[in-house]
């Protein structure tokens, strides 16, 4: 039999196969070595200790490095052929269509459709961003139109995922089956929270994954503010454990921003809720800030919630004019204890230590990226708080490179 | 410092192409006319364009084009928005735009605009401001930028602005310096870079400069010498670019070559591949590094190639 087929049977006897990866020729012989030791039946159906090509065992595929290149270009060629010979076959079928006769039974349209259903399948695995191979599938799937299909697409991407977790023709595939569904069929919500826990899963190999947060944050869109706030409280976490994914952060930020702008109605109820949202993860932000010293993106999340927090007491005051005394005072308050912060930089004389140095510069930069986003009423009052913070000088200490960020801010 | 090896990177350039047996080139294959971008236009600004035989790389490209208009990466492959500019910004380097049936690559871009402005990639309908860039800069170089709603089309670009000041693929997503190249670039060739708040992004920008001169391109990241390109060009666009230290980020790149077989890398020491060579070659060029043709930064075309495109007709 030769590779091509061997890799499809494998793939057709064990459908639930759910994590695939590349193996060493020396590893099949380790690999069979632990077995022998684990299972007493050698005779057991998916474990072939003969085979040095593929490993399939407890739905696990591995695929030998030596015959990636002679596979991947059979896989290639045989899928070209089944694509040539289905449009073929389509075209013609769609020009018989008012002859209720058609030339050719549906029995072989059938066939070609599989065969490019088949090879697609194992091309995939082995070049997993081949758009042409994604698309054909597509436009099979889309003709028949049947749940189950499309659930195969969403595991099928999910195995390319396993291993190619950056894929972005596979995140994008997944994302077209989901419109595809979307509406059609009633599980929409529990489709949501599955793709996330699924983001989750790969995050979690997978450090700093744009396109994995992406689609999580693209995910966002369909949620209820139930599972928005929901979803805000499960990442929490996660978050903590990697402050240095700034992907995460931005999708706690995605959240909220969704949590905010959805107002059913004029419930002043929201408002209070949305509020606390911002404020505990601000508390939590400034936590992970004390603990984990220089963390660019802890820093720059914290710009983001200020900014938030400054502009609802500029929009809740309601009615009021800007210039309220009440949002004043809690502007005033906030800006005081965010100063706070910056203290333990202006007197840390030592910069020997590249977290501390990392702290300082970040710390400095939040406060300068504060002022400049802070509105233009407010600067004269934040000038002398400054004067006393001393912020110019910790500025030409701390980071001399920016330094011309002062002038940008016209202070 | 070390110099620019400009002689190994056009023989690198020039035996990638050959080198068509490794698992590599096989998954690559369908995207060969990106790679054809990137090593052309590599070429042409190391002065060395004319080493390759126009005619086969035209006819090539021709053969990639579809009953639909677009483009694929390669021969039997689908078409797609991303190698469509490709295979237009190639032909603009050649100066053989004529061998197009304009209306009909027109045709095919608008026909990707959607109702909310946005731009799909292909019929699949996925949508990223990247296809929004390319499509605006498809069109602008066959000069029929008015066949689209541009009001519309600069309106889904500013949707996708965060409060950084950076961009995303789509409203809401991460701030990526990729993607603000490509809204940065459609919002400089549509006339609307004055929606930008120029300081603030300016600000995100300049802060991709990490200690080494290398710029990344999301915060936390390592520095990567494609960033010179997509950082650089934006900073240029927005007239924010004395707000990095321009030498540091030379050296930075010049440590990437592969001074002895050609090639430059991601980061010192790391493998050479085409795309990271080109983008290498393009940053220097914006870095008025001496020898090199100067580069568009929204157009990612040498300058004199832009000039004939609109001076020239
Ligand atoms: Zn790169």
């Amino acid at each position: 039999m030769d590779l091509l087929n061997q890799l499809e049977t494998i793939l057709e006897s064990d459908p639930l196969i759910d994590e695939v990866g590349l193996i060493h020729p020396s590893q099949f012989i380790t690999l069979s070595k632990e077995c022998s030791e684990s299972s007493n039946s050698s005779a057991d159906g998916a474990f072939r200790p003969a085979n040095t090509k593929f490993w399939n065992r407890d739905h696990k595929l591995g695929i030998s490095t030596e015959i990636l290149l002679p596979v991947c270009k059979a896989a290639k060629s045989a899928f070209m052929d089944a694509m040539e010979q289905y449009k073929t076959h389509s075209d013609l079928s769609v020009n018989k269509h008012e002859d209720k006769n058609m030339v050719y039974p549906s029995s072989s349209c059938q066939s070609f459709e599989s065969e490019v259903m088949k090879h697609s399948r194992a091309l995939l695995l082995l070049s997993c961003d081949l758009g042409t191979a994604w698309n054909a599938r597509k436009l099979v799937v889309s003709k028949k139109q049947q749940l189950p299909m499309f659930t195969d697409e969403l595991h099928l991407s999910a195995l390319v995922l396993s291993y190619s977790h950056k894929s972005e023709q596979a995140w994008s595939h997944r994302r077209w089956v989901i419109k595809m569904i979307a509406g059609k069929y009633s599980n929409l919500q529990q489709i949501i929270a599955k793709e996330s826990e699924l983001v989750e899963k790969i995050a979690e190999r997978s450090k700093m994954n744009y396109r994995a947060w992406n689609h999580r944050c693209w995910l966002v869109s369909y949620m209820t503010r139930e599972q928005m706030l929901y979803e805000l409280k499960k990442s929490r976490d996660w978050a903590g454990l990697h402050v240095a994914d700034n992907s995460c952060f931005h999708y706690r930020r995605r959240l909220m921003l969704g949590i905010s702008e959805n107002k059913q109605g004029d419930d002043p109820s929201y408002d209070v809720e949305n509020y606390q949202v911002v404020k505990e993860e601000l508390d939590l932000n400034e936590a992970l800030i004390k603990r984990y010293i220089g963390r660019e993106a802890l820093w720059l999340h914290r710009r983001f919630l200020s900014l938030c927090l400054i502009r609802h007491w500029m929009t809740t005051t309601d009615g009021i004019s800007c210039h309220s005394t009440s949002m004043a005072n809690e502007i005033n308050i906030f800006l005081d204890k965010e100063l706070c912060l910056l203290d333990p930089c202006s007197t840390i004389q030592d910069m020997e230590f590249e977290d501390f140095e990392a702290q300082a510069i970040y710390s400095t930069m939040y406060f300068l990226w504060l002022i400049k986003q802070i509105p233009e009423f407010r600067k004269i009052e934040l000038q002398e708080k400054l004067k006393a913070g001393n912020l110019k000088n910790i500025l030409h200490k701390t980071c001399p490179e920016r330094s011309f960020l002062w002038d940008v801010l016209e202070l | 410092m070390a110099e620019l090896a400009v002689d190994k990177h056009v023989k690198y350039i020039l035996a990638v192409e050959k080198n068509k047996d490794s698992f590599e080139s096989v998954v690559m294959d369908h995207l060969r006319m990106n790679g054809a971008y990137w090593g052309l236009t590599a070429l042409d600004l190391l002065g060395k364009l004319d080493s390759v035989n126009v005619d086969e790389v035209i006819s090539w490209i021709l053969k990639c084009q579809h009953e639909s208009g677009g483009f694929s990466g390669n021969i039997g492959h689908d078409p797609h928005i991303l190698y469509t500019l490709s295979a237009v910004q190639v032909l603009a380097l050649f100066n053989k735009l004529d061998v197009l049936d304009i209306d009909k690559v027109a045709t095919y871009i608008t026909g990707l605009q959607n109702e909310d402005g946005s731009f799909s990639g292909d019929m699949w309908g996925e949508v990223d401001t990247r296809f929004s860039y390319i499509a605006i800069c498809c069109l602008s170089i066959l000069c029929c930028l008015g066949k689209i709603n541009v009001e519309k089309a600069v309106s889904y670009i500013l949707s996708c602005k965060n409060l950084d000041g950076g961009f995303g693929c789509t409203p809401g997503g991460e701030s990526h310096a990729g993607q603000i190249f490509c809204c940065v670039g459609a919002l400089a060739l549509t006339g609307s870079l004055h929606y930008v708040d120029k300081d603030l992004l300016g600000w995100w920008l300049c802060e991709r400069q990490v200690k080494s001169g290398g710029l990344n391109g999301r915060p936390e990241k390592l520095p990567d010498v494609c960033y010179s390109w997509w950082v650089l060009s934006s900073l240029i666009m927005i007239d924010r670019v004395h707000w990095i230290d321009k030498e540091k980020l030379v050296k930075f790149i010049l440590d990437c070559q592969d001074v002895e077989n050609g090639g430059i890398s991601d980061r010192p020491d790391d493998a050479v591949d085409v795309y990271h060579t080109y983008f290498g070659v393009a940053g220097l060029s914006l870095l008025n590094y001496p020898g090199l043709k100067a580069i568009d930064p929204a157009y990612a075309l040498p300058v004199d190639v832009v000039n004939r495109i609109f001076f020239s007709g």
